[in-house]
């Protein structure tokens, strides 16, 4: 059924955005005020949309905390809520209708990436507010794969679990699945001899190629990279295929658009930028032309697997976990990037940017590996100096690596808090 | 001799703890060396219970490797790095051990070992 042609997939993009934009004026007081100025008529097709001002995090907030609904109260029949760091959470909310798609998105993820009827599939996101534990769950259970809903925590049960019904596809954050792999270690099972995870189904936090292939020489046979946000209703926006070249955006639902975070001005395919996306589908509250503040590429060129969505490219980072330090942006992907690739190292960091005076600092805290390779001081110091040019090669900018003991970064359930910035906390910024 | 290295982080307490593991599984520590840089450093040492030591240090998240030393008399230290320098063997670290003895690491322990034998010298490997 979505396996549809290039040109299917914009005649029916161009059809649904006539349709969003005309319902979005129509229904939401929100929208009215920002399309007030807009002949509407005039939104026929992808390139007209940036005729349109953008919806960003701040115009939910102030409209917190249900501005942005489009359709009577009575139709809502669930909310989700995105963790606000600062201030008011982002409430969203769904119509049956909303939750129909969004099992649907969640379903072809899965099926795209091969998971089948006759899978164990164990949905180790959080339940409840977060979207990623029920969006999965709906998902999986229409596709007739077999939950097991753990939810986050309990990792020594969640491991129990993986052995004892033989789980084959886990879904969790990247972080949270490095830690699984660490965790079954220590309990003495090798997830690769003792379990049967043939797929992992990882998101909700930025990660690296490295990170995938320590996922899948401790963990499991496939790790697949997924992309959503509760505003756009949850997991479930894009997914890779087999192929592993990035992640195919079901455009029937959404329009992702790639502009410069600064000038708002609309790049070209293959050009990295802030990811702008209009949802199609969604009845309760839509969003058009909303700022993710996640930073990526729109690739269109065909995917061998024969899908004729677009591609976006692994998230680099979002705008605001970005640092900018004396001036150069840094994304902890970048770090993270290089630390994966050294030996005598775990995947366990964290970033630190601080200020001495004038001079902002940026520190990297990293774990040696529990069989660390020498018992020379020598090579560790060399180790570290390495790590600290290639840093400085691929950032730009000095870098001081600290070694830490093994388990002393704190380790997490869901996304991992991976940036301190203490000029921030400060007060410096 | 089998030693263990042990990354700890130069702070204080992080040594303390350490040997607190080692003296709640009743493993002694024969020999003891420290070398440092910066913020971090490997701690050497000798113990009585090898494999008992591994275990109980590593599930106190300690990151442990082993590596082949030889112990002399400490007596006999100058004689040994004089044969050892002439034949072109390095010794990377030493630290002294009680009863009057010497843990060396060197970079080619077979020539060592053949060395020490040829000409008579105890050592413990």
């Amino acid at each position: 059924m979505y396996k549809l042609s290039k040109q299917e997939i914009i005649e029916l993009q161009n059809k649904r955005l006539r349709a969003i934009i005309k319902y979005a004026y129509e229904n939401s007081s929100f929208y009215r005020r920002k399309l007030s100025k807009i002949d509407i008529d005039n939104i026929r097709t992808k390139e007209d949309l940036k005729k349109i001002p953008f919806t960003t995090k701040d115009d939910v907030r102030d409209n917190y905390p249900l501005g942005l609904l489009a359709v009577d109260f009575s139709k809502i029949i669930r909310f989700h809520a995105s963790s606000g760091t600062t201030g008011n959470p982002t409430i969203v909310a769904y119509t049956k209708k909303d939750l129909e798609n969004w099992t649907e998105l969640c379903a072809r993820c899965l099926e795209l990436v091969g998971v089948t009827s006759n899978d164990i599939i164990q949905i180790a996101y959080g339940y409840g507010l977060f979207t990623g534990g029920l969006g999965f769950h709906y998902g999986a259970e229409k596709i007739g794969a077999k939950v097991i809903p753990t939810s986050t925590g309990n990792t020594k049960r969640q491991i129990k679990l993986m052995k004892d019904l033989g789980t084959t596809v886990i879904c969790c954050t990247p972080s949270y699945g490095l830690y699984l792999a660490e965790t079954a270690k220590e309990e003495n099972i090798d997830p690769k001899k003792d379990l049967k995870l043939r797929i992992g189904v990882f998101g909700a936090e930025p990660w690296s190629e490295n990170t995938r292939k320590k996922l899948e020489e401790n963990l499991v046979e496939n790790a697949y990279d997924i992309y959503g946000m509760a505003e756009l209703t949850g997991p479930g926006v894009a997914i890779e295929c087999k192929y592993k070249n990035g992640l195919h955006v079901w455009e029937d639902y959404f329009i992702v658009e790639i502009i410069d975070p600064n000038t708002g001005e609309v790049l070209e395919p293959g050009e990295k930028g802030e990811m702008v996306i209009t949802t199609l589908m969604k009845e309760g509250m839509p969003f058009i032309r909303y700022r993710t503040r996640d930073i990526t590429i729109l690739e269109d060129d065909p995917c061998d697997c024969g899908l004729n969505y677009a591609r976006i490219m692994r998230i680099l980072g979002r705008t605001d976990d970005m640092l900018k330090i004396r001036g150069i942006c840094v994304f902890p992907s970048q770090i993270e990037e290089i630390i994966l690739k050294t030996n005598g190292l775990s995947p366990h960091y964290q970033i630190i940017a601080d200020r001495e005076g004038v001079m902002d600092k940026l520190i990297v805290r990293v774990e040696v590996a529990e069989n660390f390779k020498t018992d020379k001081l020598t090579e560790l110091v060399m180790l570290q100096r390495k790590l600290e040019e290639e840093l400085k090669d691929s950032l730009g900018i000095d870098t001081v690596i600290e070694l830490v003991e093994p388990k002393k970064i704190p380790r997490s359930e869901g996304k991992a808090q991976r940036i301190i910035d203490l000029r921030k906390i400060k007060g410096l910024l | 001799m089998r030693q263990l290295s042990i990354f700890l982080e130069n702070r204080p307490g992080r040594l303390a703890n350490l040997l607190k593991v080692l003296e709640e599984n009743e493993i002694k520590v024969l020999a003891m060396g420290i070398a440092e840089a910066g913020n971090y450093g490997i701690v050497r040492i000798i113990i009585d219970k090898f494999e008992k030591a591994i275990e109980v240090l590593r599930n106190a998240n300690m990151a442990v490797n082993q590596a082949d030393v030889i112990i002399i008399d400490l007596d006999r230290l100058a004689e040994v790095a004089k044969l050892f320098g002439e034949m072109g063997i390095n010794i990377d670290y030493a630290y002294t051990m009680n009863d009057n003895k010497v843990v060396l690491k060197v970079d080619n322990e077979i020539n060592a070992i053949n060395i020490l034998n040829n000409k008579g010298i105890k050592f413990i490997v």
